[in-house]
């Protein structure tokens, strides 16, 4: 009898464990494919001189979790961005001395963005890192705190000068876009490890079916849709899953007080402020990075717009959307599969529609969304510090 | 500062090459001396044009460059009015950004500020003085 169940379970694990390889399309096969290969590659930031230097990364990381940054002492960056939950604080809207109104993105893989923060005012990750520090809901600083402090502290002021080659500047603008840049240089390292999902991409690559069929039947069967008729391969687009763009996906955005103007009030932020890359602080002298803060439009269907999210390691970034209102994966799927499309607001984007999913169907996709969370971190150990030391 | 000078230079010289170019439209480029360099070619009835992209593969979510080169089939001058912009017809929405066109003189003009943020069919639209052209690409 004993023998039987134990033949009964292995059996089960066989078929869960995908003994079953789907007979994709051609089709299907290109698109799986544009998904990887993960990691994918990078080169250092060029608006920033520091980015991927290793002093910079080391005062970044002694930045990113400094108290005294905030005035009150009691909020710094990882106190929304906390390492242990997948780099976001699992709240639905960010806390830092009072409630914001947007859910706090994920920092996986946040060098990869072209633009930063759910409305995309941010044009680099170092402009973006200096925004919460200014907000008063969250760390409730000011420009000239922060350049006191590291001005002030000897141990900050000793490795803000081994990284930028001189002491903090007069100017506190200028110390705030140093400090920015090295948060900016830890920031890009956090990136997410390998997936069951790029496994299976690989072996589809090198034809490899025995590999091929390690990956479950039902992740496969949400790929299917994925890339298929649920169109959703469009904006999460290629290995990092977003386009780094921008869409309105039905999510309603009224606030407390009014409403959340998404890309539109992005945009104006973004014209607004004195760091963005069209200043004297970005570090590209070829002026290329600057091209799409130039350019970027502004349109009337960019309300309501919010950025498109990496799906890396989404099974670990819950709760879900801008605003932080579906708490789960399978939330997600039945919005997608419900939505109204009434409420799109755009003018006559026809790419989101109710997709009227099965629960098995829906079960699927949801299964494909969890095979692209890491199976061991790609993070880089954490060095003890040391002191910092100038030269005599 | 060395590179800010150079940056400065290569500003000059795009604008000495613009003032150029539009002494050589105002003189007019005559239809039969107008060659057209290498690129994918797009026909109306008044005017053939070049254009080409640097990189030459557009790739999903990767800025890009477009040259443009113009010749007229009549004794019309290449009109300097250029406006170039694309759209996705199945998705009805175009590019989140604005295209900046630099005449380059001689009928050729340099333009940035483009991003294809989806996969599909993307239609070019050139429009030339009063002359509009289209071509679609499909973008995987």
């Amino acid at each position: 009898m004993i023998r039987l169940f134990f033949c009964a379970l292995i059996l089960i694990f066989t078929a869960e464990a995908g003994a079953q390889f789907l007979d994709f399309t051609d089709t299907e096969k290109r698109a799986i494919l544009r998904h990887g290969p993960w990691p994918a590659p990078w080169t250092p930031d060029p608006t920033n001189r520091v980015s991927g230097n290793p002093e910079a990364i080391a005062l970044g990381e002694r930045l990113f979790f400094e108290p005294r940054l905030s005035p009150s002492g009691k909020v710094l960056c990882a106190t929304c961005h906390a390492p242990f939950r997948g780099w976001q604080d699992s709240r639905a809207r960010a806390f830092g001395h009072a409630d914001a109104d947007r859910n706090t993105q994920s920092l996986f893989n946040v060098r990869y963005n072209r633009w930063f923060g759910w409305d995309g005012a941010g044009d680099s990750l170092w402009a973006q890192s200096i925004r919460p520090m200014l907000d008063a809901r969250e760390m409730g600083g000011s420009q000239a705190h922060a350049a006191a402090l590291v001005r002030a502290d000897a141990e900050l002021s000793c490795r803000y000068e081994k990284v930028f080659g001189a002491p903090p500047p007069a100017a506190d603008e200028g110390v705030l876009a140093g400090i920015g840049k090295a948060l900016a240089a830890f920031q890009e390292t956090i990136v997410s490890g390998r997936s069951p999902f790029d496994d299976f991409r690989d072996a589809l690559a090198r034809n490899d079916l025995p590999s091929m069929k390690k990956y479950p039947e039902a992740a496969q069967r949400g790929l299917r849709i994925f890339v298929g008729r649920g169109n959703c391969s469009s904006c999460h687009f290629g290995p990092l899953f977003s386009n780094g763009e921008f869409h309105d996906t039905g999510v309603p955005f009224f606030i407390k007080g009014g409403v959340d103007p998404g890309r539109h009030g992005g945009i104006r932020k973004l014209e607004a402020n004195p760091l963005n890359l069209l200043s004297a602080h970005n570090d590209d002298l070829s002026g290329t990075s600057a091209v799409k803060t130039r350019q970027v439009a502004i349109e009337h269907r960019n309300f309501g717009e919010f950025k498109v999210p990496s799906l890396r390691n989404v099974a670990q970034t819950a709760p879900y959307m801008h605003d932080g209102s579906l708490a789960t994966l399978a939330d997600v799927v039945r919005h997608y599969s419900e939505v109204n499309p009434d409420r799109l607001h755009s003018d006559g984007e026809s790419l989101i529609k109710p997709l009227r999913l099965s629960a098995a169907e829906s079960q699927d996709l949801v299964a494909f969304l969890e095979s692209l969370t890491e199976t061991a971190s790609a993070l880089p150990p954490r060095r003890p510090g040391t002191a910092c030391v100038t030269r005599p | 500062m060395e590179e800010r000078r150079d940056s400065v230079r290569r500003l000059a010289g795009a604008i000495a090459r613009s003032a150029l170019g539009a002494f050589g439209a105002l003189a007019g480029v005559a239809a039969t001396a107008c060659e057209l360099p290498p690129g994918v070619r797009v026909e109306s009835e008044r005017l053939s044009i070049s254009y080409w992209t640097i990189p030459a593969k557009i790739a999903v979510g990767q800025p890009f460059v477009l040259e443009l080169a113009a010749c007229p089939k009549t004794s019309e001058p290449v009109s300097e009015r250029v406006k170039l912009d694309a759209h996705m017809p199945e998705h009805r929405h175009g590019m989140n950004y604005r295209t900046m066109v630099v005449p380059m003189g001689g009928g050729r003009f340099h333009s940035e500020g483009w991003l294809f943020h989806m996969p599909g069919r993307w239609e070019f639209r050139f429009d030339v003085g009063t002359e509009h052209l289209t071509h679609s690409v499909r973008i995987e």
